[in-house]
Formats: C-alpha cells, sequence, structure tokens
C-alpha cells in the first residue's frame, strides 16, 4: 500500500500523536477547573486567609486542620455525611431497581408512571425542600402529622419531624430518596431494556423461574448500569446542602449538619477561607477514600465472574 | 410600609429589609465570597486601585458615580427620582446612580473594593459598615456634611455611623422591633397593656401572660418569634435580649473578647428566657407559614417595624404595639439599616457630600420612607411624618430610637462572625442545647476569630487626616 505523502504542513501535527491532542481541550479544562482550585484549596488551608481582611495572610501550619477537628460540628458534619450515604445509596438504588423492573413490564399507563416518577428529578433540591418543608409542617396541620393521625385514628401525636434529634436526618433522606431515586430509575431501565430477551428465553428453557432469571439473567447483565448508580449516589449523597440549607439549618443541635454545610458556612458567613479549605480538603479525602473502597469492591466482583 | 415578602425574594442582611423565610442570607454572602475569591486569585489587591481624576459630563458637571441596592421598586424609583431633582438643582454636580441587585450587592462591592474600582459614593448593609471602614475603603463624614444636617440626625443613626471612635456612614431610615399584639387577647386576661418604653413589661411579668395567654389559646400557643426567618434575623431580634439583662455579644467598648460577655451569667440568664419559651413549655409557634400572628395562631408578634402594615390590615383597631420585655435593664430593641458613606478613592468627598445632605433634607427623607415604611432617620422628619410622628400609629419605633431604647450591632468587622456564632447558638438553644456551653462555644468562636485578626486594629488615622 502506498500512502500519497502528507501535505507539508500537516507534517507536524502527524508527528504528534493523536490521542494526547485531542484530549488535550478536556485536559486542559480539567486542570483549570478541577485541579488548580483543589490546589489552590491545599495552600489555602495552610494559610489564616480571611476574606477582605487587611492584615496579611500568614502561614499557619496544620492549625485549621486542628481546629477543624476540634470543633464538635464539623465532626458531627463528618458522621453525618457518612450515615447519609450508608442508608441514602443502598436504600436509592434497591428502590430504583423495583420501580425499573416494575415500569419494564408493559401495562396500561406505563408511559405515565415513568413520568410521575421521574417527575421529582426535574426540579431542582431547593424547590423540593421548601415542599417537603411544608409537608413536614408541625403541629396536626402538618400534612405528614395530618396523614399519620388518619391512619392510626388519631393514636400518633404530631410530631415536628425536622426539629426532632432522632428523626429529622432520616426525614432528610427520605426528600433526597424521593428525589433521587427517579434518575436512576430511568438509567436502570434503559440497561433493562438493552437485555437481549434471548437470555430470557434460553433461561426459561432451562425451566428457570422468575425469581432465577432476577438473580442469573437481569441482575448480571445490570452490573455496569447499576455500579454506574451507586457511583453517582455516592457522589450525590455526600454532596447534600440544599435540603440541610434550607430545611433545617444543620438543627436539631447538629442533627443535619453536614460538611458541605459547615464549610459554606465558615467560607461564606464568617469569611475565614483558611479553615473553610481544610474542611473541604477533608471532605475531598473523605469522598476519595469511600470511591476507592467502592471501586475495589465492583473491581473483586468483576474477578469472581 | 414594606409590602410583605413575595417568597423566593433573597433576604437582606439588614432586617429593614423584610427577611423572608425563603431567602437564605447564604445565597448573598455566597457570591461575595466568590467573586471576592476571584479577585484574590486574579492577583488583584486593594492596592491597585483606580487614579483617574475627577471626571466630568460634557457641560463641565463633575460626574459623582453612586452604587445603591436595588430595593422595592417604589424605593427604587423614589431614590432616581431624587438623583433627578438632585441633579437639576445642582448644575455643577451630576450624580450617575449604578442600581445593583440586593442578592449579589456585597459581593459586588466586595469584589470592586478589591478591584479598586469603587464609585464615589456607596450605600451598604449594616452588618458590613465597619468591614469597609476597616478595610480603609471609606472616609469619615462627619466634617463633610453641613452641621445642621449631623446635629439633625437620630441618635441610632450616629451610633451606627460610628466606628474607632470617627463616623462614617450615614442612613436616610432607620429600623425597629416591637411586640405587636392583640388588644383583646391581652384584655381577656387582664394583662397591663404597656405602649411607652419606660413601661415596658418586666421579663417575668411577659412569661406570666405568656403562659396564660397559651392556656386560653386554642392552638397551645401564645407567641411568634419570626423562626421562620434566618440568618441576620437572629442577632437583630434578640441579642438586644442579652443587653437588656445587662450582658452582651463583645466586650464594649474594646470589642476584644466574647469570652465573659456572651457567655456570661446575665446573657445565659437572657437566653434561658428564650429556651422557656421555645422548647420547654412549647409556647412559640414555629410559624412556617409565616402567618401565625395574621391567622391569629398567637396572640403575640415580636418582630420589625417593616410587618406594621400587614398587621393593621389583619387585626385592625385590634392591634396593639407593646415595646420589648424589659430582661433587667430597660427594654432593648435592635436598630441599623442600609445607609451612604463616601469612598476613601472619591476625588471630591466635598461634593459628594453635598449629596448625602441633600438626601438628608426632610423632603428626601420623608419620601423615601414614605415609599419603605421605615423610620426617618432625622428628628425632623420624623416630627413631620405622620405615621412616626407623636400620636401616630408607629410613634413606638420613633421613640425607642430617639429615646435610645436600642442597641447597635456591635461596632466591629468581627460582626459577621458574631452574627453566624450567634444565629447557630440561638438555634441550638432553641432546639434544647444547653444554655452555657452553647453560648461558650460561640462565644470562644467569635473571640478566636478577634485575635486571629489581631484584635481589628483600626484603621489608621493619617489617611484620613481631613477628619476629626
Amino acid at each position: 500500500m502506498t500512502e500519497p505523502p502528507p501535505a507539508p504542513r500537516l507534517r507536524i501535527l502527524h508527528a504528534l500523536p493523536a490521542g494526547p491532542l485531542m484530549a488535550l481541550p478536556a485536559v486542559l479544562a480539567l486542570l483549570l477547573f478541577v485541579a488548580l482550585p483543589f490546589a489552590t484549596a491545599v495552600a489555602l488551608s495552610f494559610t489564616d486567609l480571611r476574606m477582605g481582611s487587611p492584615l496579611a495572610t500568614e502561614f499557619v501550619g496544620a492549625q485549621q486542620y486542628q481546629r477543624a477537628f476540634e470543633d464538635d460540628s464539623f465532626r458531627r458534619a463528618l458522621a453525618n455525611n457518612l450515615w447519609f450515604a450508608a442508608v441514602v445509596v443502598p436504600l436509592q438504588t434497591l428502590l430504583a431497581l423495583g420501580l425499573a423492573l416494575a415500569l419494564n413490564r408493559s401495562f396500561r399507563g406505563r408511559a405515565a408512571f415513568r413520568t410521575l416518577f421521574f417527575l421529582p428529578v426535574v426540579f431542582p433540591m431547593a424547590l423540593i425542600a421548601v415542599v417537603w418543608q411544608l409537608i413536614y409542617a408541625p403541629g396536626p396541620n402538618g400534612i405528614l402529622n395530618a396523614l399519620l393521625a388518619t391512619v392510626s385514628f388519631g393514636a400518633i401525636e404530631p410530631l415536628d419531624v425536622l426539629r426532632h434529634p432522632q428523626l429529622a436526618l432520616p426525614a432528610l433522606m427520605l426528600l433526597s430518596i424521593w428525589q433521587g431515586v427517579g434518575f436512576q430509575m430511568v438509567v436502570l431501565l434503559a440497561g433493562l431494556q438493552a437485555i437481549p430477551a434471548s437470555l430470557y428465553e434460553a433461561a426459561a428453557v432451562d425451566r428457570a423461574g422468575k425469581v432465577s432469571q432476577l438473580f442469573h439473567v437481569t441482575l448480571p447483565q445490570l452490573r455496569n448500569p447499576l455500579v454506574f448508580t451507586m457511583l453517582v449516589t455516592t457522589i450525590l449523597s455526600f454532596r447534600v446542602y440544599d435540603q440541610v440549607a434550607i430545611a433545617t439549618r444543620g438543627g436539631p443541635l447538629d442533627a443535619t449538619t453536614t460538611v458541605m454545610f459547615e464549610t459554606v458556612r465558615t467560607v461564606f458567613d464568617r469569611q475565614q477561607v483558611g479553615l473553610a479549605s481544610a474542611m473541604s480538603v477533608v471532605f475531598f479525602l473523605m469522598v476519595l477514600a469511600v470511591t476507592l473502597v467502592q471501586r475495589a469492591l465492583v473491581r473483586q466482583e468483576r474477578e469472581i465472574d | 410600609m414594606d409590602p410583605p415578602d413575595p417568597p423566593g425574594r433573597v433576604e437582606s442582611f439588614d432586617p429593614e429589609a423584610n427577611p423572608g423565610q425563603d431567602g437564605p442570607v447564604m445565597t448573598r454572602t455566597h457570591s461575595h465570597a466568590t467573586t471576592a475569591l476571584l479577585a484574590i486569585l486574579l492577583g488583584c489587591t486593594a492596592s491597585c486601585g483606580r487614579d483617574e481624576g475627577p471626571q466630568h459630563t460634557d457641560d463641565g458637571a463633575l460626574i459623582l458615580r453612586a452604587w445603591a441596592h436595588s430595593g422595592q421598586e417604589e424605593e427604587r424609583r423614589i431614590l432616581e427620582a431624587q438623583i433627578e431633582r438632585f441633579n437639576q438643582q445642582n448644575e455643577d454636580l451630576h450624580v450617575d446612580l449604578t442600581l445593583i441587585p440586593e442578592g449579589a450587592y456585597n459581593g459586588q462591592v466586595q469584589a470592586a473594593a478589591l478591584a479598586g474600582e469603587l464609585p464615589d459614593l456607596l450605600e451598604f448593609d449594616g452588618p458590613f459598615v465597619y468591614n469597609y471602614a476597616w478595610q480603609g475603603q471609606l472616609r469619615p463624614i462627619r466634617d463633610l456634611l453641613q452641621p445642621g444636617t449631623f446635629d439633625n440626625l437620630i441618635p441610632s443613626i450616629v451610633d451606627q455611623g460610628t466606628y474607632a471612635g470617627r463616623f462614617w456612614t450615614v442612613g436616610t431610615f432607620d429600623s425597629g422591633l416591637c411586640l405587636y399584639a392583640s388588644r383583646s387577647q391581652l384584655e381577656a386576661i387582664n394583662a397591663r397593656i404597656p405602649t411607652h418604653p419606660s413601661a415596658a413589661w418586666t421579663v417575668d411579668e411577659f412569661d406570666a401572660i405568656l403562659l396564660q395567654l397559651a392556656q386560653a389559646a386554642e392552638s397551645g400557643h401564645a407567641l411568634d418569634l419570626k423562626l421562620n426567618y434566618r440568618g441576620e434575623w437572629y442577632c437583630y431580634a434578640f441579642s438586644p435580649a442579652l443587653y437588656s439583662a445587662g450582658g452582651g455579644l463583645v466586650a464594649e467598648p474594646e470589642h476584644d473578647t466574647a469570652a465573659g460577655v456572651l457567655d456570661g451569667p446575665e446573657s445565659i440568664g437572657a437566653m434561658r428566657w428564650f429556651q422557656r419559651w421555645i422548647y420547654e413549655h412549647g409556647l412559640v409557634d414555629r410559624n412556617v407559614d409565616d402567618a401565625a400572628f395574621t391567622e391569629g395562631r398567637v396572640a403575640i408578634s415580636w418582630t420589625g417595624h417593616w410587618e406594621y402594615e400587614n398587621y393593621l390590615q389583619a387585626l385592625g383597631d385590634d392591634l396593639v404595639l407593646i415595646p420589648l420585655p424589659d430582661f433587667g435593664h430597660g427594654t432593648r430593641s435592635g436598630q441599623g439599616s442600609w445607609s451612604w458613606g463616601i469612598t476613601a478613592a472619591c476625588p471630591q468627598p466635598g461634593a459628594a457630600a453635598r449629596f448625602l445632605d441633600f438626601l438628608l433634607e426632610d423632603r428626601q427623607v420623608l419620601e423615601m420612607t414614605g415609599a419603605n415604611g421605615a423610620v426617618p432617620a432625622t428628628r425632623s422628619a420624623i416630627e413631620q411624618s405622620e405615621p412616626y410622628a407623636e400620636g401616630g400609629g408607629r410613634h413606638l419605633f420613633a421613640l425607642q430610637l430617639t429615646e435610645g431604647h436600642v442597641v447597635p450591632r456591635p461596632r466591629t468587622p468581627a460582626y459577621p462572625v458574631i452574627t453566624s456564632a450567634f444565629e447557630q447558638a440561638f438555634l441550638a438553644i432553641a432546639d434544647g442545647g444547653d444554655v452555657e456551653s452553647t453560648l461558650q462555644t460561640a462565644a470562644a468562636t467569635i473571640s478566636r476569630d478577634i485575635e486571629d485578626n489581631d484584635g481589628y486594629p483600626a484603621p489608621a488615622d493619617e489617611r484620613h487626616g481631613e477628619d476629626d
């Protein structure tokens, strides 16, 4: 095979590897918008930078980290974040799987139901938090309280859910799941539809029942969408902020505070950039650790197969 | 009078502007910080200031650039009309107004300050005044104003504008708090109805009244504390109670620590009352819908002058205005609102001050307070203001401000930290947190910030040699 000689002006381009060249814009954007701000945060976390202060910024070593960990609210926020993710990720994924399986059957009004379950995803979290605040409203006239009173024939006393030390965080989990589940459902639904019908037919020939088909055909085929949705949910559940800022403001007694909430308060209300940077670095490391563990687990499963 | 907030309006850091439950104060400070950070990242500091000289219009009038917050439509219209009038009256001056949305106001101003792009005249929110002065962005204006203008100011406006011994900023209106109550419900339990600050209910009296009212009420609640508000509201509305009890937020006048003050026995005592009313006895309506008082669920609402019109509409003749309870050292209300300053970069401060003199003329003050319902900032305007003059429906607010029954916000650049720490503490105490240790934590947060900033040293004198 003889190729025509490349035009001289293109020779330089040919000499460069095409892959890195094409990746360059994306890499540059990543460096500029992700790596650089993060490096800045790491650098700032070792200083006492205050916003708008005419005083000189000084290097303070690990002092900001020490302060962050001495702060009860911040420690509680870390614990809340972990607890939130530990509950929401499996629950939301299971629920999404259930919904996807149910809505993958053919029945009248299927499209309407799919739309209905996906609807909350379209709304901004801020709006949803406000609406759920009304649902959780204290007193007998709150929607949830009225419902509980009706179904229990008045046996359940009206609760102030969002100010209840034990119920406030679960209440936020519930509204977060309600908002987020539609997205995973759609991803899983797409995954379900990509499973060839021939696999089910073959399984049926092998006399596999519905349950057996679920565990030996559907779930293995759904691995990739499942891994994807779990990763996304994990990251989103660590980022929880809007519902906290709007519905509970971290209360009661820090029961619902999160690392994001504490960080935003520190930098934007109190102008303490150094301390807030230290908090976000700790937060980053925590999310990184969880994600690495998750990846390791998923990889293991793959090897077993 | 301010109309009730449309939902979703971004709350001002300033209580005058009618805090609403859907407007997290976060939104504004957020953009404030983002722009400021951006400016830092771009390597621009306060030193890269603008050094152009005075600018003139084509007809030779000196241009004064002014920035103001774009508040309610009515307020905005009045300010624009007033500027037009000023420009017509003063052929040698031309005020060029830029309106900045309230939600992003401090962010824009801080970013402009870092970039050295501040205008000649600047309006700002009460809590941030001392930050600007501390940063060296402002110049003292006491000697720039006409003596008559300064002497006509009500004392609360003088207090608000004074920082580190000098006078930096002047507002054309002020704010205030009171207890709005249903007269008939108070009469039903034979409660005394004080209308003058010197006759305020003692806190024990108030407590007994609340218990009786709650017992009589179908809802079981007696009091609205606007717990649906957020951000600055808590410090503005409830820290005066600490001062009334003999405590406070930070050591006065040094502002060098909060230890022993915010967590001192007097402040602890005052906060215990709030815990008792909110947490222990459940006397306070959570007010999720902002309608606890107007719907008659509670007989008393502890809030600001901006609710007057709204409440009057709901209760009519039954509405009565009562001073806040006396926690031991006399009733104390919050105060403070938007105010004007002249920037250090302004090449012709004397000319800029003429504009402030103009804004503080009776006609202008009365027009503005007629539009936004706030308390006029001058004695002569109060006398001519129908709602605030003696016999007017809102006279109580004027009385409180002119007779010293108010506490200014602590005049220190640490205020943003103070208000944030106090809000956090108040909410924790309202949820049953231990009063003493919660206040100790808040005091430590504030004291540490003051230490971190070397005690917020006062701005150097020589920069503003023309004053004092």
